[in-house]
């Protein structure tokens, strides 16, 4: 895996109306080469549409879209350096595996037996040596997907695009195939985009995820900035868990903002670790692993907070509490891991909470 | 459990009753007649005893059946040709350009024409095709011709263009069927692996609709094979087709063992074809389930 600085794909302010429906609202952005990415987003926020703009089934209706430094515009599907693997995985059902495989090779000057050992190697790659004569039809659906794949990296296209590939599958075959993903997309060294609803799975497979709503693009960026610094409260509210705690705000003073939480009391923030002011009324965010429950006389690296265990959801490995904050009503979700000596508490008991105020992100 | 298996099985044969009765007795009775009288000595108005295979040695013998059947065969053949042909691109157009909402109302409106009857349509292509008619007048009108066509008086043609026309929307359904099945993402991906629309038609569309098509075959050559009308109305009888041939003997010569030798003759050779049809079938919905 080389992901460069040379880039792969540049939406320039790309806009997609269906008759009133304005489905993709200007984008903009880059997408680097050799880069595993994703556009990820709730079902309508035009992710697809996108995705499928790059591979030319959707025309846009203004903007430009430049794969390697070209200009899209006229450039039909079958003449773009990009290939799918299809929601459905589109497997043809008239054709044997092989067939299938093989499929994009027909006009390839190489001989038949070449193509045909070209066809075993995607097969191979894939994990289905030997599966060439087996009928289409009689395949299991992460079978399919593999031959979606074999048939789409075969062609060695620039971009290889992967639309909800994953969404039919079971839980444990959804993990098995995400970390075979990212191990072939290394082996390749193709750019990956990938279209999911899944925040989970972006944050595990991609170099880079766009987060999509409403046909915008809400941020871009790697996996733990999104995580750990969520440009808005929609992002930090549609990736993972986080708890929104309303806030006063006191004074500014350059990069210092003094402010006073419901729950948490006074904190000082640094506000050039925080996003855009929008104009909202002010909330600070804070993911559940960043609160500690405080056991015996354990102290506080920097901040503690008494409160009441309100809720107890125990996961296994993890136990999440729900816990009232300083005899407020403000509630946050705190998670533990549940190691050895670390008893699981009941409702009611009262808690200390330790907190930082550096892992508060603060909307406003 | 064994009991209420028993009466469930009663009810059903109680249900499908009426029809099954039905075709015993219009069917299987008329059927098992024929292939009977096949075998049976026939005379000018009488028909008895003893078997003999003659009947069929005649068909042999006299090379008008052999011609008749091959130009009935001709004829459907070209039938079954030209209305598959001419049924599949607005079949195809149905499914793929109208919108979802708006495809049962083209069906319909395609299926309208076929609510006169039979008879009178073939009365209005008499009008369409003959000596001076809507298209000689129409030709000639626009300096095209100079001479009336006149393509009544070749009787084959001017069955082809009837029967053709009358079995239209039969061939039209089974099409669009096959169509409507077809996966749209597969198209998708047929262009995306670098084929361009009319490869992706040849190379996944027309395969996985050929079942359809084997359909549509098989609805329009049966039929035609046997059609009666036609050659009266259109040939003027001129141009027998097999049924006509049928038809004198058992009506005019009065034979009913040698009209039911042909009979069961023209069975065979139009079970046999379809069967040709109905293999090819096998082997294209062999790669699929």
């Amino acid at each position: 895996m080389t992901i460069t600085e040379k880039t792969m794909i540049e939406f320039r302010d790309v806009h997609k109306y269906y008759g009133d429906y304005h489905a993709l609202r200007g984008i903009n952005g880059t997408i680097r080469a050799g880069e595993f990415f994703s556009l990820l987003g709730p079902s309508g926020c035009g992710k697809t549409t996108l995705l499928r703009t790059i591979a030319g089934f959707e025309d846009i209706s203004s903007g430009v879209i430049m794969i390697d430094g070209k200009d899209m515009a006229d450039v039909a599907p079958n003449a773009r350096p990009t290939n799918m693997v299809f929601q459905s995985y589109a497997i043809f059902p008239h054709m044997s595996v092989a067939e299938n495989v093989g499929f994009g090779l027909r006009r390839d000057p190489r001989s038949k037996a070449d193509k045909a050992r070209a066809v075993e190697e995607a097969l191979d790659m894939v994990g289905l040596r030997g599966f060439g004569a087996r009928a289409a039809h009689a395949l299991s659906g992460g079978q399919r997907q593999r031959v979606a794949l074999a048939r789409a990296l075969i062609l060695k296209p620039k971009v290889l695009l992967l639309d909800e590939p994953l969404s039919a599958l079971d839980k444990k075959m959804r993990e098995h195939m995400q970390v075979e993903l990212i191990k072939l997309q290394r082996q390749v060294g193709i750019t990956f985009i990938l279209v999911t609803h899944d925040q989970e799975e972006a944050l595990v497979m991609s170099d880079r995820v766009a987060v999509m709503f409403e046909g915008e693009i809400a941020q871009l960026a790697d996996p733990e900035t999104l995580y750990r610094r969520p440009n808005s409260k929609q992002v930090a509210d549609f990736i993972g868990t986080m708890n929104f705690i309303p806030v006063t705000v006191l004074s500014e003073a350059g990069d210092t903002v003094e402010i006073e939480a419901k729950g948490l009391g006074r904190v000082s923030l640094d506000a050039s670790l925080a996003p855009p002011v929008r104009g909202e009324s002010p909330v600070v965010g804070m993911r559940p692993e960043t609160l500690t429950l405080l056991y015996d006389d354990q102290k506080a690296a920097e901040r503690e907070t008494e409160g009441v265990i309100d809720e107890v959801i125990y996961f296994g490995d993890m136990t999440y509490y729900d816990v009232y904050l300083g005899g407020t009503d403000v509630e946050v979700r705190l998670s533990m891991r549940n190691v050895p000596g670390r008893p699981v508490l009941e409702v009611g008991t009262k808690v200390r909470v330790a907190w930082s105020p550096s892992a508060l992100v603060l909307f406003r | 459990m064994a009991s209420s298996q028993g009466k469930e099985a009663r009810t059903g044969w109680l249900l499908i009753s009426p029809p099954a009765i039905y075709a015993l007795l219009l069917l299987a009775a008329p059927l098992a007649t024929v292939l009977i009288y096949s075998v049976l000595t026939g005379g000018r108005g009488e028909i008895g005893l003893p078997f003999t295979l003659s009947n069929f040695a005649e068909l042999f013998q006299k090379p008008i059946y052999q011609s008749v059947m091959l130009r009935s065969l001709y004829v459907s053949l070209a039938v079954t040709f030209v209305t598959v042909v001419l049924a599949y691109p607005i079949a195809y157009f149905v499914s793929f350009h109208v919108s979802p909402s708006k495809k049962a109302l083209w069906l319909f409106l395609i299926t309208i024409p076929f609510w006169t009857s039979y008879v009178i349509r073939v009365a209005l292509w008499r009008t369409i095709l003959g000596y001076e008619g809507i298209v000689d007048s129409a030709l000639i009108n626009i300096g095209v011709i100079n001479e009336p066509l006149n393509i009544l008086s070749n009787g084959m043609l001017s069955m082809i263009i009837t029967l053709s026309h009358a079995y239209a929307p039969f061939a039209v359904l089974p099409i669009f069927v096959s169509l409507e099945k077809v996966d749209r993402s597969l198209l998708e991906a047929g262009q995306d692996l670098g084929e361009s629309r009319l490869m992706t038609f040849i190379r996944v569309t027309l395969p996985l609709t050929m079942p359809g098509v084997i359909a549509a075959v098989l609805i329009v050559f049966i039929p035609t094979v046997g059609d009666y009308v036609t050659p009266e109305l259109i040939g003027g009888g001129k141009v027998p087709l097999i049924a006509n041939l049928i038809e004198s003997q058992m009506l005019k010569i009065r034979d009913q063992a040698q009209g039911s030798a042909i009979a069961v003759a023209a069975m065979f050779v139009v079970g046999m074809v379809s069967l040709v049809f109905v293999l090819l079938n096998r082997r294209f919905l062999g790669g699929q389930k």
